[in-house]
């Protein structure tokens, strides 16, 4: 936070010809970093991962108050003025896009996510925009708005990237007074995020590699490499068509869902014999080939199996898991069938495939369980089904339903009030101090978001708030081991220690005691109820060395867990 | 370019048009059909996927090939790029090619600059240039032309007349029609086949992909 006022001020002080219409182009292309004035940052050693906020901050500042879309799209029609060649860029993206688009436009679900007007005061005051752009300027992505609108824009975002390259450099975020700009360049693909939100640039940052990720399990990191290796120009979205969706459904996910922020992965809360049923079922329910075992309601993981020598190679990653279960969640067209299909999972592997297998589970829609089968090999849908079935079979022997919907009222789930702590309003809490085997597949558990949180408003500056203790605790250059914060509505105290991450928030007239008190109270009770709350020996299988599908797996698995 | 295949057997399975999302791989359906039970594939149209085009149409009893009635370039790559994806079907697998989006024929609505490739190879068409409309007649001659590449003999499958059709997802024109033809053709074949040899697979089932097509944008 300090850093991002400091930065702005630094930038500010430079008066300037506003509304020089030269101006953009001629800083994207010409001017020195060093000569910005008021700007030694910019001056600093050229280390690639060196921020540059002055130098960039700079040319924007015929607008002195804020910079951000707004001053990008008012620049983007001189740039269109002055540079020919990024007009050209800009229209040869659209030509082949027109009939694209259109027809996108009768294919996405409802919702005027094309038709927004990129030019209108609305666009411009998203709170966060993220885009996607090819080397060659060529519009990819956009959060809101049609990306071929966008690809003027998108054109001066590539001459900032380039301009900066060009000194042996990398551009990383623009600061000013009310916005972040965050640029990351991952192979040939750039990703830049306008930001509103109190994130930080490093949360900025995750997040775009998560949209990045996303790309990659789509189509893998060499896909995209390839494609670009044979015409720099490629219009990436025609192999990414349809997939917006998704990556729109990611970055809405990363602002409710605390699991993108803490890199860990929300278990729903089940008794643990219950959990060891299912675990011991996906055990059960395998097949050649076979590498994952997901089983998972909307984005809550209920449990997930692995096979052993698989497991040696890596154990699933949370944000692999979370791309996963978005795309399972974004992409059902309708739930009655089975889906087949190539995905990558770019911790693992971002170059190849597995091939999953994604069905949901039970004839009513009461819970929406629903099974991910990863397997390595391209032909073993039926044999996956065959899986399929077992699961099904066993969810209806252990009376799933009834555990599950929780009596018709949705997930099973708990509020604060479990814990019977009256000051605490809500709280993120991550464990680190798990048996060995666990530790790898991070998880964190957290309420219902209930009482003043229940508006989707006041959920969001919860969040926004989560977010900046996170920023803070996190902070690359002065990190903290914790917070105690009083805010205008609540108190929030953060804090990380070898074997927790912990967030919580109390009511505003708490004392510093008293919040002690909770939190003491607070970690006794997740002590006490880990097993329900969380995974605590994820299940294991072979299926390598022949067909060990039978009994006696089963018990093996058992004793290998050795707990 | 999307043609809707998974909106016309949305349209078949659950009696309504819905928006639908682009498929990722393929989807597998069980439709309870009198007492059988049809095993269906819906397929992803997007290049990317092909790769799994092989796995769908192994044993299908009947493959539908669907094109966009308003893109003469999605007939085109039926045979340009998804006719290969075939091979792997059975010798006495079906053909049925269905033009869907009729709906959108008569005022053509939306776009109407439809690719103005000189698809002139594939027969006749009333309106010599830039076809906003193709013409049942080119989804025959593609018919003949499946056969041939398919080395079949035109007398001993159906004819084209009888497995080219024309449909909406979104009215729901024709829609049961095509499905329920082609599993009147196709079911008795298979009863015989049970009963003369041993069977290959437990129900009585047979995938029939739907195969289709994506404009290829040139930069």
């Amino acid at each position: 936070m300090e850093a991002r006022g400091g930065v702005g001020a630094g930038s500010a002080p430079a008066p300037e010809a506003s509304g020089d219409p030269e101006r953009p182009f001629r800083v994207a292309s010409a001017q020195e970093p060093a000569g910005a004035p008021g700007s030694p940052e910019a001056c600093g050693p050229p280390r690639a991962d060196e921020e540059l906020p002055g130098a960039l901050a700079e040319p924007e500042k015929e607008a002195p108050t804020h910079l951000g879309v707004h001053e990008l799209s008012g620049q983007t029609s001189l740039e269109k003025k002055d540079n020919k060649g990024s007009k050209d860029a800009g229209r040869a993206g659209k030509m082949p896009g027109t009939g694209d688009g259109s027809q996108r436009g009768e294919l996405a679900a409802p919702g005027p996510r094309d038709e927004e007007d990129v030019t209108a005061e609305g666009w411009r005051s998203r709170r966060k925009h993220v885009f996607v752009l090819s080397e060659a300027g060529k519009p990819i992505y956009s959060r809101y708005g049609n990306e071929e609108a966008l690809s003027a824009t998108m054109g001066v975002m590539m001459a900032l990237v380039s301009f900066i390259q060009s000194g042996d450099n990398a551009i990383r975020s623009i600061y000013s007074d009310d916005r972040t700009l965050v640029f990351l360049q991952q192979g040939p693909l750039v990703l830049v995020a306008v930001s509103r939100t109190p994130q930080s640039a490093a949360q900025l940052r995750c997040e775009l590699l998560g949209v990045h990720a996303q790309i990659v399990s789509v189509l893998t990191r060499a896909g995209v490499a390839r494609v670009f290796e044979r015409q720099r120009s490629y219009d990436l979205r025609r192999l990414l068509a349809g997939s917006e969706r998704i990556l729109d459904s990611l970055l809405d996910g990363a602002e409710r869902e605390p699991g993108f922020l803490l890199g860990a992965v929300r278990c729903l809360p089940l008794p643990a014999p219950f959990r060891d049923s299912l675990g011991a079922l996906l055990q059960r329910a395998t097949a050649p080939s076979l590498a994952f075992s997901i089983l998972a309601a909307g984005r809550h993981l209920v449990t997930a199996a692995q096979e052993r020598a698989v497991l040696e190679d890596c154990r699933l990653d949370p944000a692999d898991l979370h791309l996963l279960l978005n795309l399972v969640g974004a992409s059902s067209a309708f739930r009655a069938g089975e889906v087949w299909a190539p995905v990558c999972l770019p911790r693992f592997n971002p170059d190849g495939f597995f091939y999953a297998y994604v069905s949901y589970l039970g004839d009513n829609t009461d819970y929406a369980i629903c099974l991910v089968l990863l397997s390595t090999d391209r032909e073993a849908f039926h044999a996956l089904a065959g899986c399929k079935r077992i699961v099904e079979e066993g969810l209806q022997a252990l009376g799933a339903s009834r555990v599950l919907a929780g009596g018709g009222v949705g997930l099973p789930s708990y509020g604060v009030s479990a814990v019977g702590t009256p000051d605490l309003r809500h709280f993120l809490y991550k464990p680190f101090d798990v048996p060995d085997n666990y530790r790898q597949l991070p998880q964190f558990t957290s309420p219902e978001m209930e009482g003043p949180y229940a508006s989707e408003c006041e959920r969001q500056r919860l969040f926004d708030l989560y977010y900046h203790l996170h920023g803070r605790l996190h902070s690359p250059s002065r990190p903290l081991r914790l917070i105690y914060h009083v805010a205008e509505k609540e108190t929030l105290l953060a804090w990380v220690t070898p074997k927790f991450e912990l967030y919580a928030c109390f009511n505003p007239l708490v004392t510093k005691s008293g919040a002690i008190h909770a939190v003491t109270k607070l970690l006794r009770w997740v002590k006490r109820e880990e097993d329900r709350l969380f995974i605590r020996y994820p299940p294991k299988y072979s299926t390598a060395p022949g067909p060990a599908r039978h009994g006696p797996n089963r018990t093996d698995s058992a004793l290998e867990n050795g707990l | 370019m999307n043609v809707g295949k998974t909106s016309l057997l949305h349209r078949y399975m659950e009696r309504r048009f819905q928006e639908t999302v682009s498929t990722v791989g393929g989807a597998f359906y069980l439709k309870q059909w009198r007492s059988y039970n049809i095993s269906i594939w819906d397929t992803a149209g997007r290049e990317q996927f092909h790769g799994l085009g092989s796995m769908y149409c192994r044993g299908a009893a009947a493959i539908i090939l669907t094109y966009d009635v308003n893109h003469l370039q999605s007939l085109i790559e039926l045979e340009d790029r998804f006719l290969s994806l075939t091979d792997t079907a059975s010798t006495d697998c079906l053909f049925a090619i269905v033009g869907n989006k009729i709906d959108l024929t008569d005022d053509a609505g939306g776009e109407d600059d439809a690719e103005d490739e000189p698809g002139k190879a594939t027969g006749t068409c009333n309106s010599a240039r830039a076809p906003k409309r193709v013409c049942l007649e080119d989804a025959m001659a593609l018919y003949k032309k499946i056969l041939k590449y398919r080395m079949l003999d035109e007398k001993e499958v159906p004819a084209a007349e009888k497995m080219c059709f024309e449909t909406s997802a979104k009215t729901g024109y024709n829609v049961d029609y095509v499905f329920e033809t082609l599993f009147d053709m196709v079911v008795p074949v298979i009863l015989r086949q049970r009963a003369e040899g041993p069977s290959q697979t437990v129900d009585i089932t047979h995938y029939k992909p739907a195969k289709q097509t994506q404009s290829r944008c040139c930069v």
